[in-house]
Parts: structure tokens; sequence; C-alpha cells
């Protein structure tokens, strides 16, 4: 009996429990699954600024094992370029040293991360850096 | 022989037919065409990828056997007809291109007009 | 410094001419016949007069002897040695520029001795000559590349590149107009020969001798003239070329569109090498009859100005004052209001200085159909109590060519070295070869030759008329005389008294010694639209148009200082045409874009009364339109439609106002002098004698800014600040 409690439907069972306890119980399971379209359970590495939360779990297989559970404040509008550089690295496993074990180097001349703008006002537009060839006169401003 | 009797036998000369011995045949020749030409018309749509629907393909077909309809002449509706047949099996064979098949539907050519104004906002040379 | 002096004795060879001047022919035609010469080039026989060249010799035979130095407009100075030619009977080749030819002489300008000279020279040019054809801007129009491709040897002996490698020479900067790269240089003081002989100005010369001899200022300084630009074009190689067109294109890249210059109103023959839509630079063209191969700075060097402060959109203003920007349906409908409202005879036009001849008689028959018969020339002039009515009172009635002819030129008022360089370098010419006296009435002024300043003020003139001058004696006596009247003084205040005297003058110079036919009374016109303006029938007084009836004022290109806001009614409605934002733009209600003279085929008459055209180089920016069609767009929206809608029917409307606009090239004399003479004495005022010709061009740094285009252009400002700078 003891086998079927480690490998038949009640082991399987008892994971399901652990997973949704793990998730913060039934209606948090069920907005997550909403949300990340999976429900997992893992070790939590660390957090990053946005409060993007980062999980590991070598049970799945490479590819699966690090994931991340963006932030509740962006609700479903999340986008993988929230991630920041020091975690995208260790996501995409560049690298297994998370940034919580390791800080990453700090230059003066860094700007801070900030996600795609696309499709905002603060969207990248590109310009020409060229002259044009006829400049129009620009008429000045009125005498009073 | 005077000039006179050189006159009546030129207008009584029976010239030579093209294909068509007789009004009737020429009518039905005309009609033969224009069916296969409404029967293509489905598959103009499909084969050339036109952004035009069958209906509008077998009115164009219309309005290019109607612009014809004032021609009585036995041999100039055969030509006719003649060439028609070459344009069906042009298109049917598809050795023409999208192009040319629109070529028929001029709806974004631009009108060339004489007004000075038009041409002038338009900024086109006069 | 013996370059120096050797170069200030050429000065004083006269150059053999190739085809004598006009009056010059005419005396010695029949002796010319009888003692012609026979030489043979190549066994070719050629009959040629005595005094002539071998080179031109050759010329004549349909030969052409390489040269650098030689130049037909310049003395021989004999230094290149490019064009050395075997005489048979002669011990050595002989330089061909600086040889004239004998009776009988056998020249052989293929022959191995010849062929071997050449060679030789090159070889020794080209030692010297660095290898950077691929960046220099000559390459592709220079004559040391397409003379050594011809001429010269196919393999070099100078190897030595490690050891004593080639020669270098310092860069000389001699303004922002002309680009030295003195490493090229050749030596052929083509520069210096036109520096001193043609501009007039002394600052070139040659210091050292030998393989140290070196082009340049000597001391560093800018080289002054308004004509340097053209020693860009004379100059063989890559020394000399133009600073602003540095890097920018290549001959073979340019389009090449024959046209005329309007910044002054000579009507300089130019060719505009256009590329991909923008003018890259402008190069005379010959006319002997004008410019000859000349053109001054500001014909060459303004057009940068063509493509800032561009008018694109037309413009009309908000409530709250500020021109914005608005469609062409929306600009006319705004003026086709204005001035239907505004009634008949309430509308007024004023034509600027670059106006052609198609707009000009466009807006005359628009204002004439709406009723208003005020349309003028920008001009200070109080009244308009000019004698305009006849061509003969306001054209260069003898042609520019008749300079060569003439014994006495008297300018009256203004700088012609400025206001006419082309015309003025004439004068030079004539002044140093044909004897020509020339006197001047007004400011004095450098004239780059020496003058009689006679006096300052209107009494000058009287004593003159009257016989009471010093100099009126000398003056009588000339056969030739010419009287050239500034038209800007024309235009001042006390213009009407200077033309009378003037015309005065000049009736009774014709009346005493000089010859049948010969034209005395001459108008140097300064601005290129004024001529086709006054035959148009617009009037010399602008006073007249900026009343405070007026309602609607049309400036057509008008951007001169003489109209002003505070001369009209407060609600008078400004309608600006033209193509650039300058003083007119700024005063504007409503500013329609128009296109500018290397944008449009358009006709412009030149002071002498010949109407040239320019050639539509690029096309008008943004939603600029030519500028006749504005006024028949214009016209149709007011209901009063023109009857010509294309170029050629707008043309056979010039041709029904007067034929001359059609008769490109030629020009038109003007008949009725007597008439004007006698209408000036029915109107004839008297007034305070004393009073100066004014003269606003002073220097050269008044030349360079006079029109909306050059205002606009950096690089004459950088000249005006340059030749502040200078001292």
């Amino acid at each position: 009996m003891a086998k079927i409690a480690t490998e038949g439907i009640l082991a399987k069972l008892k994971k399901v429990k652990d997973i949704v306890k793990f998730n913060g119980g039934v209606w948090n399971s069920i907005v997550t699954l909403y949300r990340t379209d999976e429900l997992k359970q893992g070790e939590l590495v660390g957090e990053d600024k946005y409060g993007n939360k980062y999980y590991r779990n070598d049970e799945h297989i490479m590819g699966r094992n690090k994931w991340v559970v963006y932030s509740d404040k962006v609700g479903m509008n999340y986008d993988g370029s929230q991630v920041p550089a020091e975690w995208h690295r260790w996501l995409s496993d560049m690298t297994d040293t998370p940034p919580t074990v390791k800080p990453p180097l700090q230059h003066r001349w860094m700007i801070d991360h900030i996600e795609n703008k696309t499709g905002t006002q603060q969207r990248y537009v590109p310009y020409s850096t060229t002259r044009a060839k006829i400049q129009s006169w620009q008429p000045p401003a009125p005498s009073k | 022989m005077s000039s006179s009797q050189i006159t009546t036998r030129i207008s009584q000369q029976v010239v030579k037919p093209l294909i068509s011995t007789s009004n009737a045949e020429a009518k039905r020749r005309v009609l033969k065409l224009y069916r296969a030409w409404y029967r293509q018309a489905p598959f103009v749509v499909l084969e050339y990828d036109i952004p035009i629907g069958e209906k509008e393909v077998r009115a164009k077909v219309r309005e290019q056997f109607e612009k014809n309809k004032h021609v009585t002449d036995m041999r100039v509706i055969d030509m006719l007809v003649l060439k028609g047949q070459m344009e069906l099996k042009e298109t049917a064979n598809i050795w023409k291109q999208k192009n040319h098949v629109m070529n028929y539907f001029k709806e974004t050519e631009v009108k060339k007009t004489d007004d000075f104004l038009t041409n002038f906002y338009e900024g086109h040379h006069v | 410094m013996l370059g120096y002096r050797f170069l200030s004795k050429l000065k004083h060879v006269l150059r053999p001419r190739p085809t004598p001047s006009v009056g010059f022919a005419r005396s010695q035609e029949a002796q010319a016949v009888a003692n012609k010469l026979e030489v043979f080039i190549d066994d070719q026989k050629v009959v040629v007069d005595p005094g002539t060249t071998v080179l031109q010799a050759c010329a004549m035979a349909g030969v052409e002897i390489p040269r650098f130095c030689y130049h037909d407009r310049l003395s021989v100075a004999g230094n290149c040695r490019m064009c050395l030619v075997e005489v048979e009977k002669s011990p050595k080749p002989v330089a061909s520029c600086a040889m004239p030819v004998m009776n009988g002489m056998r020249v052989k300008t293929d022959s191995p001795v010849s062929r071997k000279a050449r060679e030789g020279v090159m070889e020794f040019l080209l030692v010297n000559h660095p290898l950077d054809c691929p960046i220099c801007d000559q390459g592709g129009e220079c004559d040391l590349q397409d003379q050594s491709m011809a001429f010269g040897g196919d393999k070099s002996r100078f190897v030595d590149n490690e050891y004593t490698g080639k020669r270098a020479v310092e860069d000389k900067d001699i303004g922002p107009l002309v680009k030295t790269i003195m490493t090229r240089c050749i030596q052929c003081t083509r520069c210096v020969r036109f520096a001193s002989e043609v501009a007039g100005v002394e600052d070139l010369g040659t210091t050292g001798r030998g393989n140290d001899m070196q082009i340049g200022t000597y001391v560093e300084k800018l080289f002054a003239s308004e004509l340097s630009g053209n020693v860009i074009d004379l100059c063989p190689v890559g020394a000399l070329t133009g600073k602003p067109y540095a890097f920018t294109s290549r001959p073979w890249e340019l389009r090449r569109v024959e046209s005329i210059d309007v910044m002054d109103a000579c009507g300089s023959n130019i060719t505009i090498g256009m590329r991909s839509g923008e003018v890259m630079r402008i190069v005379p063209r010959v006319n002997e009859e004008i410019n000859e191969e000349w053109i001054c700075d500001k014909a060459r060097f303004a057009i940068d100005g063509l493509s800032v402060q561009r008018l694109t959109s037309p413009m009309v203003k908000s409530p709250e004052g500020y021109l914005e920007n608005c469609d062409w349906e929306d600009a006319l409908f705004c003026a086709a209001e204005k001035i239907t409202r505004a009634g008949a005879g309430n509308v007024a036009a004023v034509a600027g200085s670059l106006v052609d001849a198609e707009s000009l008689v466009a807006l005359r028959d628009f204002l004439h159909r709406l009723g208003s018969e005020t349309l003028t020339v920008n001009s200070e002039h109080p009244s308009d109590h000019l004698v305009n009515d006849l061509r003969a009172s306001y054209i260069f009635n003898s042609g520019i060519v008749s300079v060569e002819d003439a014994d006495h030129v008297l300018f009256i008022g203004g700088n012609p070295r400025l206001d006419a360089p082309v015309l003025n370098a004439r004068v030079r010419k004539c002044w140093i070869h044909n004897e020509l006296e020339v006197s001047l009435i007004g400011q004095d002024v450098d004239l780059t030759y020496h003058h009689n300043h006679l006096g300052e003020t209107l009494s000058t003139l009287e004593q003159l008329l009257d016989g009471s001058h010093a100099f009126a004696k000398t003056m009588y006596a000339a056969k030739r005389p010419l009287i050239i009247v500034n038209g800007k003084i024309l235009c001042g205040e006390n213009g009407s008294r200077v033309q009378d005297l003037a015309l005065k003058l000049a009736n009774k110079l014709s009346q005493q010694h000089a010859e049948d036919g010969w034209n005395v009374y001459n108008v140097l016109q300064t601005e290129a639209s004024r001529v086709a303006a006054l035959d148009l029938g617009y009037k010399s007084s602008s006073k007249s148009a900026l009343t405070k009836q007026t309602k609607v004022l049309y400036l057509l290109g008008a951007d001169d200082e003489v109209i002003n806001r505070a001369d009209l009614a407060d609600d008078c409605f400004i309608i600006y045409q033209g193509h650039h934002g300058d003083r007119g733009a700024a005063i504007a209600d409503l500013v329609l874009p128009g296109a500018c003279y290397t944008e449009k085929n358009a006709t412009y008459v030149n002071t002498e009364g010949r109407a040239q055209q320019t050639r539509q180089a690029a096309t008008p920016p943004g939603l600029a339109r030519e500028d006749w069609k504005i006024i028949r767009a214009l016209s149709e929206i007011c209901g009063v439609t023109l009857p010509y809608s294309s170029l050629s029917t707008a043309r056979q409307r010039l041709c029904e106002v007067s034929p001359s606009f059609s008769r490109y090239g030629d020009q038109e004399e003007a008949l009725f002098f007597q008439q004007v003479v006698s209408l000036s004495e029915d109107s004839s005022e008297s007034g305070a004698t004393n009073e100066k010709l004014t003269n606003d061009m002073k220097d050269l740094s008044h030349f360079y800014m006079t029109n909306s285009i050059s205002r606009a252009s950096r690089t004459m400002a950088k000249c005006v600040q340059a030749f502040k700078d200078k001292d």
C-alpha cells in the first residue's frame, strides 16, 4: 500500500494538493493558472525590483526548470521585457548563479532597465540624422 | 466600259466571308463566345487571385461585348469573335498575369485633366 | 620676389587677339587682306594675320596644341612649355603660344621631336604632382589628367619616392570661396595673370624660383575680388577649387542646365550643375556679348542660399498673428476673398528684383482685370516723374559690348565694379588695351583701374553740361563716349534730376562729336527683373502703391527695404509671393511659395534689353509652384481668369505686349532717344544741386548680400565676415 502512496494515484493527488497549497489555496491557484497557463511548484530563488518572482525546480526538464511569475501589479499585461538583464541571464541559462547570490556589477554609466515601451506614448521612434536638403523658413513670432 | 458600269459591277460583287456565311451564324458564334467567357469567370477570379468577384467579372465581360454592339458587318463580327477567343485562351491558360486582367478594371487610374486649377493643386506640370 | 617683377612686366605685354574687336576690325580690314601670312601646319596651308601666334594658327588648322599656361583672355606667359612644337629650320622646339608666325613657316605638331618635347615636359610636371586624382575635386575635368592621357609618355622615370619624394607645398588660406591645395599647382600662373589683368587686384603672385616656385599671396591674406571664383575655372589642375563645392560631387555626375544668372542685371550666362534635384554648382557659360567667360562670385557661390530659408508651403496668418502652413486651396480662397472685398483700385502690386517676365505680365493682367492700375517696381523714388515710357530711357542702349569701341566712359553714381562685375571687367580690359578713359561722378570707389573722379554732387553734372567743369573739354572731345547711369541712382531721391541732366549731357555729347548711330546714354540696371518690369509698364515709384488707400498689397518677390508696414493702412492685407522667407514674407499676412530662378523656365531681360531664358534645373520644393501659375490660379478663383494656362501661351501674351520678349539672346535696340530727351525737358524740375549721389555699394562687404537668395546664403555671409576681418 505504501507503494501506492509514492507512485499511485494517491501520490499524484497529494502532489496536486501540495502544488495548490504552494500557490496559496484554491482561488489563488485558479488565478495563477489563468495568468500563466500552468501551475508549478518550486524553490523561490529571488525577486527583482518589479516584484517578479523567480522559481526553480529541477524536477522539470531543462528549459522548464526556471520560470518567472510576473508581479501582480501588471495583471495580465506581462511581457518578456519586464525581466531585468541580470535575471534574464539566469532565466535563460547563461548562468546558474542567480543575481541574489552574485549581484551584477553596477557601473556609473549603466542606465536602469526599462521594459519595452512599444505601443505606448513613450515608444521609441526612429528619426533621421541627416539634414533636409531644403530647409523651410520659420516665420518669426508676431511682434506686439 | 463606262464608269457607271464599273460601279454597278462593284456593288454587285459578293464579298468573301471570313468564317460565317450568314448573320445568324455570326450571332451564334458571338453567343458561344459569350457563354464561354461567362463560364470562365469563376476560374478567372480563382486563378488570378484578383480582388474582384464573379459578378463583376461577368459584368465586365458583358460590358466588353456591348462595346461592339453597334457592329453589323458580319466579317467584322467574325474578326472580333476571333480576337475574343484569343483573349479567352490567353486568360484561361494563364498566359496573362494578374495586372493584364486588372487592366480591364482601371479603378485606381487617375484621369488626366486639362483643368488648370486641378493640375495646380496637384502640382502637375502642364 | 623676382616672380612678382616678372609678372608685372608681363602685364604690359599686349596679348595677341584672335578676333579683334568690331570697330578695330572695320578700320584694319583693308590692310589685313593685303598682308596675310602663309604658314604650313603639318603640311596644311593656313593663311593668317601677322601677329598671330603659332598656337592660334594651329587652332585654325584644326590642330589642338596642349597647353597649361596659355589662355585666350589672358596675357601670354609662355612658362609651362607644354605647347612646344617643332618648327623647320629652328634648332630647338619652340613654345607655340608665344611665337608669332612668320611667312612660310612650316610647323610640325606631331613629329617625334614635338612629341618627345611634350612627353618630357609632362614627365617633369608629374614628378611633382601628387597622385591624388581620386580625391581631387578637379578629377574628371582636369587639364593635366586629360593631357597626360593624350600627350604624356607611357612610363615614368620617377622612382625615388623614398628618398627625395615629391615636392610638397603648404596650402594657403585665401578666403572662404577658393580652396587651395598648392601641392597640386603646376605654376602656370593663370590665376596670377587673371588677378592682375582681369580682376585688377594684385594679390596673387609667385615667390621663389625653380623647384621652389610658389603661387600665393606672400603674406596670408584674403583674395578680395568680386571675380575671385573664376580662378577655379582657370586653374588647369586641382590647385584652386571651390571651397563650398569641395568633395560634394563629380563632374560626370552633374546634369548641366544652361541658364541665366539673376544676381545682377547683366544676365550673365551660366551652366547649372544639377545632381538629384539639387543645384551643386554654377559655372560660367561663354557669351562674348555679355560676360565673356567670367561670372561674379555672387552668381557662382550664392547657390547654397537656394536650399535654406525657403518658402515650401502657403502660409496664412492666424488670429494670434502667427503665420501657419495651409494648403493651396485655403490660401488662394483667402487671398481671393480679401482682393474681391477690397474693391477695384484698392489693390496694388510691387515687383521685386528676381521676378521673371512671365509672372510680371500675369500679375499685370490680373490687376488690370481687377480694375487696378497700381503696379510698381521696388524703388524709393518719391514720384513717378521718371521718363520711363520709352525704352531708350531705361536700358543699356549701346550694349555691353560697345565698351570695346568706346573711348570714354562716364559712370554716374553707384559702384559699377560691384553692381555689374562682368561689365567692369570689360571696362578694365578696354582700359588696358584700348586706352579707354574712365571717369566717375558720385562717391569715389575703387574700380580696380585708374579713373577720373569728377565730383560727388549733382552740380558736377551741371558743370559738365554747361562746360564750366575742368574736365568738360576732354569729355566733349570724345568720339565714342558712353554715359552709364546707375539704375539705383535713378530710383533714389533725386533720380529724376539725375536722369534729366544725364539725358541732356548725352544729347549734347551725341550732337557734338560722336559718330552717327552711336548711343551715348546707357542705364546700368542692378536688378534682374527691372527692364522686363518697365517694359511691361510697371511704374517706377513704389510710393504710389504704399498709400493708406491700399487695401491689398501684392508683393511679388519684393524683399527690399522700401516696403514698410508703417506706410500702409493698419487693415492693409499683404500678400507675399516669392521663394525665400525674407523681409517681404516677414511682413506678410499671406505667403504664397514660388520658384526661384533655378526652378523654372522663365524669361529675364537684362540691362541691355536682351531677353534670355533660365531653364529649370530643380523642381520647386514642397508645395511651391511656378510664379506665373500662382497668379493664374488666383485669377481663376477671383473670377477674372487669365486667358493663358500653359507656358507657351503665357509667352505668347508676353509677345503681344512686346515682341522683344520672344527674341531670346538678341539685344533689342531702343529707338526714340530724341523723344526721350524732349520728354525729359518737358518734365524737368529744378532743385538743390549740392546733393550728393548716394551709393550703398562702398566696398566688397556690401556686394555679397543684396537679394533674398544671397541673404540666405551662408557662403555669402562668410564672405562678408572674411572681408570685415581682413584688416
